[in-house]
């Protein structure tokens, strides 16, 4: 891997290593760009490191501790928030459904919540591109949305036990599903300057770290890419300031690689590190910040889940967890709220089944062992809806230091009208498909899922943090590319979005600067 | 209860090819760690909250499959986090210590004894107090305390479905699939899981 000296004044320095970060990271490289990724976490060898084993890969999840406000505190760490080069993708579940057109312009469809300052169209062809490169399986043609450039380079995955029960209570009441489109390899495939991966071998622990590298985390797709290219990736290096000259602008980004500060010298910077680690590095140094716009709209899908028990034999822990979807709830017909959600079969490993049953289910005791003796005949379904942007939901320094050092954030959150609305549509549409697939005990699971929003992008430097290009109003040397730019949470799993963006701004500050 | 799975099935796995061996070292370490000593609490506390855990997961105290608390002992002395905690309540460190005071505080007054001289129902009915926020005692003014139990029972949920043995329990062997699984679909079991030898329907 090629190295650069602190004192070098290198072109980009980038700043997470996770979705936002390794795609653009790659395209710099290739462009021929002094590049340097900063990531907080280690750099994992999955095969030698990632044990099939729940507890021990908690590893894979920010735990700096974080303090949970508002009426539906959020659970951070597990599954939303990642550390290590490849960040939230090594531990997310592979989904990779696109958005759709209209997800973008919500504002103007329902009067709330906000339109984005891009479209659809503007990121299609990186979702063509990134579909291709990431190898991901799914069907084509796709039976949601407008038609496609390209259709997926991989058929399905094979389904699951829980798939094929979502299939059959959908059937039965009529809704439409498919196999859904995921980022785990159903055949080995090759990627020029990574390799060959191979296929998926139904272990359906993506939530724990993939350990053969058929899923396409970014750690084992676009790093090697861009280490390929001449990018240097620095793991556990914690980036905490900035040095800005009299115009404003970056010119080197203060760190701490084992206890110490290091300063590296910058030309630009891209800040990646996700809805809750961007704005807090924003506001500890008051930048980027004359919009107030940092921290504000948090946001979290609506992500009930509903759990049953079968007759048959679910073994639910085997096979991509998310192996069938619907998207027939977009846009509801019967809808009392604004936009919708998607519905997704899932898998389930027994220590994070068992800790919901007692987190949200309060269940203990006997019940509970009685309950866990019925684990490989349980199946899950889950929603993931819109959430809208809301003034009091955000995120704040508090006084507390955490293990870092620095002070913790807090973020509140509570969700919405709009949200309660669809979370009981959702609920009894899920319900009444586990009912007819056969379900019996069965039990719902209340949750808000996926971090989002914090930095917005918009038009207007009043309110907003970033421009269309992901470029600071405030600071122009420094942009922003993760979930956090999102205005609006958009009704699918975020992480496809998320890359697609950062091609994006990639592309953009190319093109600029040629 | 009634036993669903055979016995020893993850004994018989753990040092075959089905297991990775960085997670033969995990589930290895993990099982050696039941025996270590506790460092963060002090006897009485650590006792009272080692039967709190077998209440919390009906285990026998004299017949444990793993005590629970060694591994919440073990946490707090590495001062390690899961990722967050609500906005009210304290570290985790204060809240163990507040809480397992709390419980000692309402056996008292509910029974004049401390907490590990109480009947199992006693020390059940305490603790279904505390989580419906019904506890006596001036602790429970002072913390939420269907929240303490909320945090306390993930807590100990998570450690004990994590031990390799309570996984056996529930015919769970995913840990040993260094080779993968072929039979994924509905009814479909691979030949290393194990199969229900007294079945009830749910």
């Amino acid at each position: 891997m090629r190295s650069y000296q602190n004192n070098e004044i290198v072109d980009v320095i980038v700043i997470g290593t996770g979705a936002g970060g390794a795609p653009l990271l790659a395209r710099f490289a290739k462009a021929g760009l002094k590049a340097v990724a900063l990531e907080a976490g280690k750099h994992w060898d999955p095969k030698a490191d990632f044990a099939t084993d729940e507890k021990e890969q908690n590893k894979l999840f920010w735990n700096f501790e974080r303090l949970s406000a508002g009426k539906d505190p959020i659970p951070f760490g597990k599954n939303n928030s990642g550390i290590g080069v490849g960040g939230s993708t090594l531990h997310y579940t592979a989904y990779t459904p696109r958005p759709h057109p209209e997800d973008f312009h919500l504002y103007s469809d329902f009067g709330v919540g906000e339109d984005w300052p891009i479209t659809y169209f503007d990121l299609e062809p990186y979702f063509d591109e990134l579909e291709q490169f990431l190898g991901i399986s799914g069907p084509s043609p796709y039976p949601w949305g407008p038609p496609r450039k390209t259709s997926y380079p991989l058929p399905p995955l094979a389904l699951n036990g829980p798939a094929q029960l979502m299939q059959r209570g959908c059937k039965k009441i009529g809704i439409n599903t498919s196999p859904a489109a995921n980022a785990a390899l159903s055949a080995a495939y090759y990627q020029e300057h990574v390799g060959w991966r191979q296929a998926c071998t139904n272990r359906g622990f993506c939530q724990a770290g993939c350990s053969t590298g058929a899923k396409a985390s970014v750690d084992v797709t676009f790093i090697p890419l861009a280490v390929h290219y001449g990018a240097e990736i620095r793991p556990e290096c914690f980036a905490i300031n900035f040095e800005r000259n009299g115009t404003g602008s970056i010119t080197a980004v203060v760190y701490k690689k084992n206890g110490k500060e290091e300063r590296q010298l910058c030309h630009n910077v891209f800040l990646c590190a996700g809805t809750v680690e961007t704005p807090r590095l924003l506001l500890l140094n008051n930048t980027a910040n004359s919009s107030g716009q940092v921290g504000k709209n948090f946001m979290a899908h609506v992500g009930l889940q509903v759990w049953g028990e079968f007759e048959e034999e679910v073994r639910p822990n085997k096979g991509i967890p998310g192996g069938l979807i619907s998207e027939d709830m977009r846009r509801p017909k019967d809808a009392d709220f604004a936009s919708g959600y998607l519905i997704q079969s899932i898998g389930v490993m027994p220590v994070t089944y068992a800790a919901q049953l007692a987190r949200s289910g309060g269940i203990w005791g006997e019940a509970l062992r009685t309950k866990m003796q019925a684990f490989n005949q349980v199946g899950g379904i889950n929603m993931h809806g819109e959430c809208l942007p809301d003034v009091n939901n955000y995120l704040e320094l508090s006084d507390e230091l955490d293990e870092t050092g620095l002070p913790k954030p807090r973020i509140y959150f509570t969700a919405g009208e709009n949200q309660k609305r669809m979370s009981i549509h959702g609920e009894a549409v899920m319900r009444r498909i586990w009912t007819e697939a056969g379900a019996k005990n069965i039990l719902s699971h209340h949750r808000n899922a996926h971090t989002i929003g914090t930095c917005r992008m918009g038009n207007s430097g009043d309110k907003a943090v970033v421009n269309a290009a992901g470029r600071s109003f405030e600071v122009p040397n420094l942009y922003i590319c993760d979930n956090s730019v999102f205005p609006s949470t958009l009704a699918v799993n975020p992480a496809l979005t998320i890359m697609a963006l950062s091609l994006r701004t990639a592309d953009l500050f190319l093109s600029q600067k040629n | 209860m009634q036993q669903r799975y055979a016995s020893g099935t993850v004994g018989a796995l753990i040092d075959t090819n089905f297991v990775t061996p960085v997670t033969r070292q995990v589930l290895k370490e993990r099982m050696a760690m039941a025996e270590a000593k506790p460092c963060f609490f002090d006897s009485p506390a650590f006792d009272l909250l080692s039967i709190v855990c077998d209440r919390l997961m009906a285990q026998d105290s004299e017949n444990r499959i793993v005590n629970v608390a060694l591994f919440i002992d073990e946490r707090l002395k590495n001062k390690t986090s899961d990722g967050w905690r609500y906005n009210t309540m304290p570290p985790d460190e204060k809240m163990y210590l507040k809480g397992i005071n709390g419980i000692e505080e309402t056996a008292n007054l509910s029974f004049k004894k401390p907490f590990s001289q109480l009947t199992i129902s006693q020390q059940t009915e305490i603790l279904g107090a505390i989580q419906k926020g019904t506890a006596e005692g001036a602790i429970w003014k002072e913390m939420e305390s269907p929240l303490f139990f909320e945090e306390l029972l993930t807590e100990v949920t998570e450690i004990f479905f994590s031990y390799p043995l309570v996984q056996e329990e529930i015919g769970f062997v995913g840990m040993a699939d260094a080779n993968g699984w072929v039979n994924i679909g509905l009814n479909g079991r691979d030949g290393i899981e194990p199969e229900v030898i007294i079945s009830n329907t749910p």
